[in-house]
């Protein structure tokens, strides 16, 4: 079985009784295992709540999603927890680690709520920062770090689960050209190495990295193609 | 995810913002060192008090005047009452009315102070037979001789000092034969009581004895009495006896109603209860006016919790993106909260026992000689549960808001 993820139909209306938003209007969507998506458009095309929707962390309002060969509306609160876990790797655009906490810390964060006990979590945790190349970074505090560092670590916190598949929300939105393309290629060897990635930019030389471009406007899917 | 790193991350948050935490664990210490005080302090009254009580025989009985106490309301009804007169004891005192009882010894109490060539000391000035003290409470004359029945009938202005009264007075020199200013009276000693220590109610030591018949018309210009106190022959006789006394006053007093009694009638046991009726009443009364500071910390608690969540609500939603149930998240939390509450419940049992303790040292050595420090052990349980339970009820609200916090939301939140 090789579609990750399948998505029918996706719609996504925000707001109240009265005034509403479209945020994602009819998206269909598969992925399968191994693939490097980037998810592109302008601000507002509805590609972050794509990739929230994606990603577990929100709830279609109409449409049919599958993860890994499951409806995701079957899954309770905590499968889906435990489903993120698990399964998913997160990176954001501001990074988001843990103030005053090592990089070693950051990167155990996801084994705290996994089952895999203690003792392991070191050593799990050192491969994938090595992954990273941060090993020599291991003891300092977050905010020692500098911004492509910090995105670095974010990276090896999501990789540290082994997920099924990474999502990243405009990863190099917040990191000069050069730390961009040295994340980039991070992040290209993770796919090498069997990981599944989306990724959402509106850079087209992040979006390079990438072997199939998603594109959306006003909601709707505008183009998909396969750049590789 | 696991208790031990719940709370090891609990520690560090509050070890991050250390002032705050410290301030916050401050209004739960208070409260609770407070009520530890309270009761700790209640808890040495107790014991002084029935320690005292049963300085006397199980034989004795006292007879007060006004209403029974039964709690805090009506206890200043004794002091104000005047029913007690001279006729009572003589009828106490007839064997057809009280067959069992074999002393029947008024009293009163005579307040201010005492003075000799210009030394002025404040003793315990009693009225009353000091052949009472000698027989019943073992406390022997060292020199002189005790004042008679005569003296008595015909309001001899004569005392009798206990050995501090008379080191104040009159230092190394003799005591027996000078006179001492009671209130515009004279008195001449006549005998000096040997150093006894507290015996009972009564510091031997500190006490001035006077002829009550004496006190009462030349001194306080009144005709009623404080308390008489009445011994049965045997302790087994005691019930007996009471009943016996309260059917001589009130034919004396000329009351049909046991409800409407102008005195009232206590055995030593029938005052254990009493006292500790009136202390532990008015302990629970004073720990629930202090209990109100610890809801004030518990809302300092909930309050800081609440900040804690909106500043690190990136946290939060970082740590359900990776994984967190809700059920962690709440856990996590409430077990901060807790902490914060526990901490300060520690603190506060240990400052309220350190300061009960110095309080006791302080009465003991200026104040009541035989006080002792008490800290009952149950407090220490009832602290630690109170605090507890106060950080779970002020930190389930916090910690639910922020367990259900929207992951995206959270993230997001600018």
């Amino acid at each position: 079985m090789n579609k990750l993820i399948e998505a029918k139909n996706l719609r996504r209306i925000y707001g109240d009784d009265g005034v509403q938003t479209v945020a994602l209007d009819n998206i269909s969507i598969e992925i399968d295992r191994g693939e490097f998506v980037a998810v592109m458009g302008p601000s507002g095309s509805g590609k972050s709540t794509l990739l929230h929707i994606l990603a577990l962390l929100d709830k279609q309002t109409s449409g049919s999603y599958k993860f890994d060969g499951r409806a995701v509306d079957s899954y309770s609160e905590d499968e889906v927890a435990k489903v993120r876990n698990e399964k998913l790797g997160f990176v954001f655009q501001a990074f988001n680690l843990l103030p005053r906490t090592t990089v070693l810390n950051n990167v155990e964060l996801p084994l705290l709520y996994s089952g895999i006990s203690e003792h392991k979590w070191e050593e799990i945790a050192l491969k994938a920062i090595r992954t990273v190349g941060l090993e020599h970074r291991l003891r300092h505090e977050s905010n020692q770090l500098s911004g492509g560092e910090k995105q670095r670590v974010a990276i090896a916190r999501a990789l540290v689960n082994n997920p099924e598949i990474i999502f990243a929300d405009e990863p190099t939105g917040n990191l000069d050209s050069k730390a961009s393309h040295d994340l980039m290629k991070i992040i290209r060897g993770l796919n090498h190495e069997g990981h599944t990635i989306v990724l959402i930019t509106h850079e087209e030389d992040i979006a390079d990295y990438a072997k199939r471009v998603v594109r959306l406007r006003d909601g709707r899917l505008e183009e998909d193609r396969r750049t590789k | 995810m696991s208790t031990k790193h719940s709370l090891a991350i609990a520690y560090r948050a509050l070890k991050i913002n250390k002032s705050r935490s410290f301030l916050t664990i401050l209004g739960i210490l208070i409260g609770i060192a407070s009520i530890m005080m309270m009761v700790s302090l209640g808890s040495g009254a107790e014991k002084l008090i029935l320690g005292e009580i049963s300085g006397f025989g199980g034989e004795t009985i006292v007879v007060r005047p006004g209403n029974r106490p039964t709690g805090l309301t009506n206890a200043s009804g004794t002091l104000v009452n005047h029913s007690l007169k001279e006729r009572d004891v003589e009828l106490l005192r007839r064997k057809a009315n009280v067959p069992y009882a074999e002393e029947v010894v008024p009293f009163v109490v005579v307040p201010g102070s005492t003075s000799y060539e210009g030394e002025t000391y404040r003793p315990f000035i009693l009225g009353g037979d000091i052949n009472f003290f000698i027989d019943f409470y073992d406390a022997p004359l060292l020199e002189g001789s005790a004042f008679t029945e005569n003296d008595i009938k015909e309001l001899k202005r004569v005392a009798i000092i206990g050995d501090k009264v008379k080191q104040e007075l009159f230092g190394e020199s003799d005591a027996v034969g000078k006179y001492i200013q009671v209130k515009d009276q004279k008195f001449k000693i006549v005998g000096v009581l040997a150093k006894r220590g507290q015996v009972a109610v009564f510091d031997i030591d500190d006490l001035v004895v006077i002829p009550h018949t004496t006190a009462q018309k030349y001194v306080l210009g009144i005709d009623y009495y404080f308390e008489f106190i009445v011994t049965a022959s045997d302790a087994s006789l005691v019930d007996k006896t009471i009943v016996d006394i309260e059917k001589t006053l009130r034919e004396s007093h000329k009351i049909d109603d046991p409800d409407k009694d102008d005195f009232f009638v206590m055995s030593l046991q029938g005052a254990t209860e009493m006292i500790q009726t009136v202390i532990s009443t008015l302990t629970a009364f004073l720990s629930s006016v202090v209990a109100i500071a610890l809801v004030v910390g518990g809302v300092g608690v909930m309050n800081i919790m609440l900040v804690s969540i909106t500043e690190r609500i990136h946290e939060i939603g970082l740590r359900k993106a990776v994984g967190a149930t809700e059920r962690e998240i709440l856990q996590q939390f409430l077990l901060e909260a807790i902490l914060l509450t526990s901490v300060g419940g520690l603190m506060g049992i240990a400052a309220g026992g350190v300061f009960s303790f110095l309080i006791s040292v302080f009465l003991a050595k200026f104040a009541i000689a035989n006080w002792s420090f008490v800290f009952p052990f149950s407090a220490i349980l009832w602290g630690m549960g109170v605090t507890t339970f106060v950080g779970l009820v002020f930190g389930l609200y916090p910690a639910r808001k922020a367990a259900r916090q929207d992951p995206i939301e959270a993230l997001r939140y600018e």
